[in-house]
């Protein structure tokens, strides 16, 4: 009998974690050591020198906190449009798709075939002002005689929401997939209408898809920056925009990496309410 | 003494009533197919104009029907070679994120030991890392290891692994919560060791979220254009540095075509597993 | 299988699986990668790694759209010479491509190429001359520098044209779609011109735009003083705050001004020609344009010899108009228009590719100080978001 992993229990995560996390440690974390080092220097490209240059955090938030507070913000709308639109989508998939289930599937990975820009090109053809769809809008008064859907608010967070839409959708398919239809059998045996029965046994089952969705499609659209950049104006710029910038256009490295430090903390912290909120099992089971 | 009352006739139910009942029956695939087509939309614009035949260097206007550019797809210098590579990264880094992954998540989900909670913050870091900073910060630490590390394929290949896995453990995470532990224990109650369990009851059942995740990661490689520039060195392209470096100039419809080509041969396969899906469900069917 | 594995088999089965994960791509990562040319000493190579931006140069497809025949310009330098030329098409951006090879220039390793180009209205091309990661040409292997245009000769980030020389430039002006207003001709019209409203672009390149407005202020953009940026700039913020920008663009304005969404926009010569759309009409604003120049510079590491070979190939007219036909931009070399004409009698009435003298005198240059002020690109940047 395999006794070998009972005996030796404690060894066993270790060896799992293993390749994964060196790789991690490695291509990962060394790289971090030097980005916090260089988040403590200052001075001018390309002479900076290590001076334990904390001001570099409090200027960032000092200059930056408005397109701090816009990231999260934006990623929050996109997070829970992305799951209200997909919830229902991929329940679909899971219960009555059948056959045709990994089609569909794959049709919602298959925009990223297309390579970003080439899709957003799409998207500014689709959206553009004299389109169909702005003048369509427009007729039903629901925008202005000049109004406009590109290079405004509602633009860079549809772009967000449409980007990480497969993000929010697959995991939270994941955890419908593995829900035994007999389960929900038995609920409507029980009297359960279909209403209850999906908020009583499916919602809590596909709880850890949502869970997982929703970090998914949050942490890295907080980061994000191309849709402001191209979506969007000034008034839309979010703290990927703002790193970009100091990265490559002021070769302030410094910022750069002191910023992607306390956007990496807002996040964690986000992380940590959230987790209290829902329940750490959820996050780590 | 109750009695049982004769049930009583019921009436046909109006047409309004049975045309309710059909809309809630199919309120929900008719979603379905909307999303579905509002995630298309983009791709249908996009395949309309890989037939258009602009007459600048760009393609933004619609001027006009031609079957050229699906003829003379390979015209455009170099795309033939960012495609094959972007694919082929893309397999080897999701095969492998997967792997990895998947290993990490089953001992963050499975097994309580020392370092759990900061093993599971540390998946989620380079997620919330700006694309830049890790391009920018992997591409240093090449560059001061040049005795092992050549920026080219294998370094490109590395850098996507590093932010595939985590999306991959997150989503494979999401299945193993919660995942019916009684079948394994079953399993090695009939005898079968630990290895096969894993092996046949463990494995098989994680398959579809691993594919999920795996068709996650593959997206996110085949889409990467920030990191891939900074690691690749320039030796290699991938298909989204090559549409970037070119759009500068001119944005050909032959890039239209080789996007269009790429997701229809992906839908195709799909369709191929549909087919397949349906027969063995026949088969099955019959042999009953 | 034997189930009971033994802790030390298994040990050792898992770390030959690691190792055999691992060593391929070690191995790969060894032998692999880019080459890189030799510390060039007075020998010229048999190999020159160059490179450049995309479709800058002429291709097969667009020489035969030019009215030309036979082998590139490449091709042609390596049968004139018997130097292989890899021809890399890596750089999409200044910032971009920059950031990629600063790590390798500052500390003083070559990147494995020798040419590179750069803008010249870019912080950049500055950053690589100022720290010394640029070497010398060997002028006594470029006779043909003197077939450069005197308007070129003394630039002020290299007034002796010791470490660069001209590749392609181009215009800076302004475009408008006909098809959604009339004729727009100066900055003051495109920021003031109310039926222009939210249908205005401008570019995210401080160079070019501000430079621009400058010119429109009456201020000098090749000698920037504090007085005359702080007035661009708050014209520029006036515009933005009102919403008469639309956005800033990199050079991504060419969708939005084809479908109509940009009424009109600042634009490049280059781009009106590349996008051959009759809608769309370029003009060089009535304060004045700009004019920029990608550069050729040798990189540390570089081979100087054979880099120097290379650019007094381009400079011979013949090239140099076969160079401007095929690839659409503006060439730097003395009597190329007059090369061209004899290859292609129409193409240069393009006055986007051939600028004639007038258009020339109403072009200026951007102050490379000003592209290297930190204060002043902070507050540049401010007025972009970030």
């Amino acid at each position: 009998m395999g006794t070998f992993f009972h005996r030796h229990r404690s060894g066993t995560p270790y060896l799992l974690l293993a390749p994964g996390i060196l790789w991690l440690a490695i291509f990962f974390l060394i790289p971090l050591l030097f980005l916090g080092y260089e988040s403590l220097q200052s001075g001018d490209f390309p002479h900076f020198q290590f001076t334990w240059e904390f001001s570099n955090f409090s200027d960032g938030i000092r200059d930056y906190h408005q397109q701090f507070v816009r990231s999260f913000v934006y990623a929050g709308i996109a997070t829970i449009a992305c799951l209200l639109l997909a919830y229902p989508l991929v329940y679909w998939i899971a219960f009555r798709a059948g056959p045709w289930r990994n089609l569909f599937l794959l049709a919602i990975v298959a925009p990223f075939f297309v390579t970003y820009l080439v899709r957003t090109i799409a998207w500014l053809n689709i959206l553009a002002d004299q389109g169909p769809v702005v003048s369509l809008l427009r007729d039903l008064h629901i925008l202005g005689p000049d109004g406009r859907l590109l290079a405004t608010t509602f633009a860079v967070v549809a772009g967000i929401t449409y980007n990480f839409f497969p993000f929010m959708a697959l995991p939270i398919y994941v955890s419908l997939e593995q829900i035994d239809p007999r389960l929900l059998e038995a609920a409507k045996d029980l009297y359960a209408s279909p209403t209850r029965a999906f908020l009583r046994v499916t919602l809590p089952l596909s709880a850890p898809g949502i869970v997982a969705g929703t970090l998914l499609t949050f942490i890295p659209a907080a980061g994000d920056f191309i849709n402001a950049a191209l979506l969007g104006t000034p008034k839309q710029s979010m703290i990927g925009n703002v790193i970009q910038s100091k990265f490559l256009e002021s070769l302030d490295y410094p910022s750069a990496a002191a910023l992607s430090f306390l956007l990496m903390g807002a996040i964690l912290v986000a992380l940590l309410i959230y987790a209290r909120i829902v329940g750490s099992e959820r996050l780590t089971g | 003494m109750t009695s049982v009352a004769a049930p009583t006739p019921r009436a046909r139910p109006s047409i309004a009533a049975r045309s309710w009942a059909f809309v809630k029956r199919h309120a929900l695939t008719a979603y379905a197919l909307l999303v579905i087509a509002y995630l298309m939309l983009p791709i249908a614009v996009v395949i309309l104009f890989s037939f258009n035949a602009p007459s600048g260097r760009f393609n933004y206007v619609w001027e006009g029907f031609t079957l050229d550019n699906w003829v003379n797809w390979n015209d455009v210098l170099g795309i033939q070679a960012a495609v094959i590579r972007s694919l082929e990264i893309g397999f080897l880094a999701t095969i492998v994120a997967t792997v990895l992954g998947t290993l990490i998540a089953m001992a963050i989900v499975r097994h309580r030991f020392v370092g759990r909670g900061a093993t599971s913050l540390l998946i989620f870091l380079p997620m919330a890392t700006p694309e830049i900073v890790l391009g920018a910060s992997l591409l240093t630490l090449f560059l001061n290891a040049t005795a092992v590390f050549q920026l080219g394929f294998v370094t490109i290949f590395i850098a996507h692994v590093l932010f595939i896995v985590s999306f991959i453990v997150v989503t494979v995470k999401a299945r193993l919560i919660g995942f019916d532990r009684h079948l394994e224990e079953a399993a090695m109650d009939l005898g079968a060791n630990e290895i096969t369990t894993f092996r046949k009851v463990t494995l098989p059942l994680l398959a579809p979220a691993m594919l999920a995740a795996a068709l996650l990661g593959f997206a996110l490689s085949i889409d990467d254009f920030v990191i891939t520039y900074f690691n690749g060195g320039s030796v290699t392209q991938t298909f989204p540095v090559f549409v970037w470096g070119i759009a500068r100039v001119s944005v050909p419809p032959q890039v239209n075509v080789v996007a269009s080509a790429i997701f229809l041969v992906a839908i195709a396969l799909a369709l191929g597993n549909v087919l397949w899906q349906y027969r063995s469900a026949k088969r099955t069917q019959g042999a009953t | 299988m034997n189930p009971r594995m033994t802790r030390d088999q298994l040990l050792r089965r898992g770390a030959a699986g690691l190792t055999l994960l691992s060593l391929p791509s070690l191995l790969a990562a060894c032998g692999g990668g880019g080459g890189g040319s030799s510390a060039g000493d007075g020998e010229v190579n048999d190999v020159l790694n160059f490179s450049n931006w995309e479709l800058y140069t002429d291709t097969p497809k667009t020489r035969k759209a030019a009215g030309m025949t036979g082998p590139t310009t490449l091709e042609q330098f390596t049968k004139k010479t018997g130097i292989k030329v890899n021809y890399y098409e890596d750089i999409n951006g200044n910032p971009e491509y920059f950031a990629t090879v600063q790590g390798r220039l500052s500390q003083g390793q070559g990147i494995g190429r020798d040419i590179i180009v750069t803008t010249d209205n870019d912080k950049f091309l500055g950053e690589y001359l100022d720290n010394g990661w640029a070497l010398k040409l060997d002028k006594s292997l470029i006779p043909n520098i003197s077939n450069l245009i005197d308007v070129q000769a003394s630039p002020p980030f290299d007034p002796n044209r010791e470490y660069t020389l001209p590749w392609f430039s181009g215009m800076d002006g302004i475009a408008w779609n006909e098809d959604v207003t009339g004729p727009v001709t100066s900055v003051k019209q495109l920021f003031e011109d109310p039926d222009l409203k939210g249908k205005v672009g401008v570019w995210g390149q401080m160079g070019d735009t501000l430079g621009l407005i400058m010119l429109s202020n009456g201020d000098d953009p090749a000698k920037v003083t504090d007085e005359s940026f702080d007035r661009a700039i708050t014209t520029l913020k006036t515009a933005v705050d009102s919403g008469q920008i639309r956005k800033f663009y990199g050079n991504d304005y060419a969708q939005p001004l084809s479908t109509g969404d940009l009424a009109a926009s600042m634009a490049w010569s280059g781009d009106i020609v590349n996008l051959g759309n009759p809608k769309l009409k370029w003009v060089i604003p009535e304060a004045g344009g700009i004019i920029w120049t990608d550069n050729m510079l040798i990189p540390l590491g570089g081979s100087v010899p054979t880099a120097s070979t290379y650019m007094n190939f381009v400079y011979d007219p013949e090239i140099a108009a076969q160079l401007a036909l095929g690839a659409n931009y503006i060439s730097s070399v003395k009597g190329v228009k007059e090369a061209a004409a004899k290859i292609n009698p129409k193409a240069i009435e393009n006055t986007l590719v051939f600028p004639t003298d007038e258009m020339l005198a109403q072009m200026h240059q951007n102050d490379p100080a000003m592209l290297t002020n930190q204060d002043y690109t902070d507050r540049w940047l401010q007025v972009k978001g970030t």
